[in-house]
């Protein structure tokens, strides 16, 4: 396999009791990439991080993380990566730089060398006043960036982050994005998931929509929104009554629409025009905005409100 | 579970070590709290019965009731010490506080965890059993030489504790689980092992039920290796608890194993 490569899936499925989770997906992410998986909540994107940084087990298919077999060579994949989790993980039983340091020991990375990494991720997290702070007393955007450093400690090459915004309030989650921009300046190979689509447009070089367990669509966001939407969307609000007449239109004049409950969106492609999809419906509720990786989502995975 | 994955212990790197250095160091923060207590509670005990109650009874096969109770004393408390580190503290490490998840996003796998887990719960019970003898020391409870062969057959009963309460946390739903343990298994044992009164005290069948407890066999080994030395019931009944430990143990690796990675 080659070199660039940094994940390689090959029709990985994962079962939990009798439901396929994730249900045959092929995906490579080279090195150097921002990498997203998005999707609704139970789409199976947590379950594929989770498989890719060693931390559930792989119910067939092939899977190889930085050139390594996750079957085999755990240990070593797990050396060598970072993982910053959904759920944090911090130690409540230690300080800000003892969770730190305790993790650097499980690394085995001798005590002076994991010393003096953590004091620099603390100043680089902008955590240095709280490092003997106890980590109940952190807001929950200090506790992500704490994670973040715990996940750096280790210096890794490939760089896993779950839902890294979920939570957060808005400066919390600007600051997550910046320093995301930082890392792919510096060409780092970046996996995230999310379920926010303006994320992964903002971050990712390239996404995977998944949904119930399998990749709807991968690319980039621009290239994606160019193929399944189009250029621009003109956007209407309607009653069911009149829903049946405004279609018939559309469909005469050749445009592709969804239909999401009482809002009409219609996908102007690179040969139409916004202007003449507007002349045509003449509604007063009406706008024309850019499309979206969220009309991309929606078009592909349906509107249904999920359960889970 | 195969029979195989009782007595085949896993390959293992040094990761459980680091895993018992992660308690050790919480404990080195908290410990004159935590030992103090641990070591009060047998010491109420050993006033109240061994001190207090034993004062009644004149001779135990020729001892005073007060070195009969005292070896049954170190087994209990090392019992219930490593059980309730093993169960209440393994527990909320493995699910609130998610502490073995993060361990296992480092080189550490979950088998490291579960034995390093077990081996720290071991060592906790431990701590409080080199406690209490310690204070009894100084009651002259302690008056053999023997006591350090007995404090090694103590650390196999914490081993094999430890492992059994690993073993509950890995079924465990929420902490009331660990009530059916404790009243059901935990403090019958403490009380019909041999540790108040001798077994031949039980009626009919019963007596030899006893020997279904685990920690009969600590109880008899103890008293038997303080009170007339090294012989045969001694050796047998330490490798009983040395057998129980061992399955005990590799149970209790694979069931957490089996909790961490799914």
């Amino acid at each position: 396999m080659s070199q660039k490569i940094a994940v390689e899936l090959k029709d990985l499925k994962k079962k939990y009791d009798e439901n396929f989770v994730v249900n045959g997906i092929n995906l490579e992410i080279p090195k150097g990439e921002c990498f997203g998986l998005l999707g609704p909540n139970g789409a199976g994107k947590s379950t594929t991080m989770k498989m890719m940084y060693c931390s559930a087990l792989v119910t067939s298919g092939e899977l190889y993380v930085l050139g390594l077999n996750v079957k085999k060579n755990f240990r070593e994949i797990k050396n060598r990566i970072g993982v910053i989790p959904q759920e944090d993980g911090l130690d409540p039983d230690f300080s800000v730089i003892e969770n730190l340091l305790v993790y650097a020991s499980y690394h085995e990375i001798p005590a002076r060398t994991a010393s003096e990494k953590a004091q620099a991720l603390l100043r680089e997290m902008r955590l240095e006043e709280y490092a003997d702070r106890s980590v109940d007393t952190l807001s929950g955007g200090m506790k992500r960036r704490l994670a973040i450093a715990r996940g750096l400690m280790n210096s890794p090459e490939l760089l896993f982050l779950d839902e890294p915004t979920t939570g957060l309030d808005p400066q919390a989650r600007l600051w997550i994005w910046d320093f995301i921009k930082h890392l792919k300046a510096e060409k780092s190979t970046v996996i995230l998931t999310t379920h926010y689509m303006e994320e992964a447009e903002r971050l990712c070089d390239r996404v995977a929509i998944m949904d119930h367990g399998r990749i709807l669509a991968v690319g980039s966001p621009a290239d994606l929104i160019l193929e399944h939407i189009g250029i621009e969307v003109v956007e209407f609000d309607t009653n069911p009554v009149d829903l049946n007449y405004y279609i018939g239109r559309l469909k005469e004049g050749g445009y592709n629409y969804q239909v999401i409950q009482d809002t009409v969106m219609v996908l102007i492609n690179p040969t139409q025009e916004g202007r003449k999809a507007i002349e045509l419906i003449a509604s007063d509720k009406i706008l024309i905005r850019k499309p979206t990786l969220n009309d991309v989502f929606l078009k592909l995975a349906g509107h249904q409100l999920r359960d889970e | 579970m195969k029979f195989i994955d009782m007595i085949r212990t896993p390959k293992m790197n040094s990761g459980f070590m680091r895993v018992w250095s992660r308690n050790f160091l919480y404990f080195r923060k908290t410990w004159t709290v935590s030992l103090f207590w641990v070591v009060l509670e047998p010491l109420m005990y050993l006033g109240a019965i061994g001190f207090g109650l034993g004062t009644f009874v004149s001779n135990i096969g020729g001892h005073s009731y007060i070195d009969f109770f005292f070896p049954g004393l170190l087994c209990s408390t090392g019992m219930m010490v490593a059980f309730f580190e093993g169960t209440y503290g393994g527990f909320t490490k493995l699910t609130h506080q998610r502490t073995y998840s993060t361990i296992m996003l480092t080189r550490i796998g979950p088998e490291e965890i579960a034995l390093g887990e077990l081996l720290w719960a071991s060592t906790k019970g431990y701590f409080s059993v080199i406690g209490v003898a310690l204070v009894a020391s100084f009651f002259g409870l302690i008056d053999t030489w023997r006591i350090f062969p007995a404090l090694l057959i103590l650390l196999l009963l914490c081993w094999l504790f430890a492992s059994l309460a690993m073993i509950m946390t890995s079924y465990a739903r929420n902490y009331d689980s660990f009530i059916y343990s404790t009243s059901g298994f935990i403090v019958p044992m403490s009380l019909f092992s041999g540790t108040y009164f001798p077994i031949d005290q039980l009626p009919g069948g019963l007596k030899y039920a006893a020997y279904l407890f685990p920690l009969t066999h600590a109880v008899q080994a103890v008293r038997g290796i303080l009170q007339d030395g090294f012989t045969t019931a001694v050796g047998v009944h330490t490798f009983i608890l040395f057998l129980l430990g061992f399955f005990a143990m590799n149970i209790a690796i694979y069931r957490i194993r089996g909790k961490l990675l799914k």
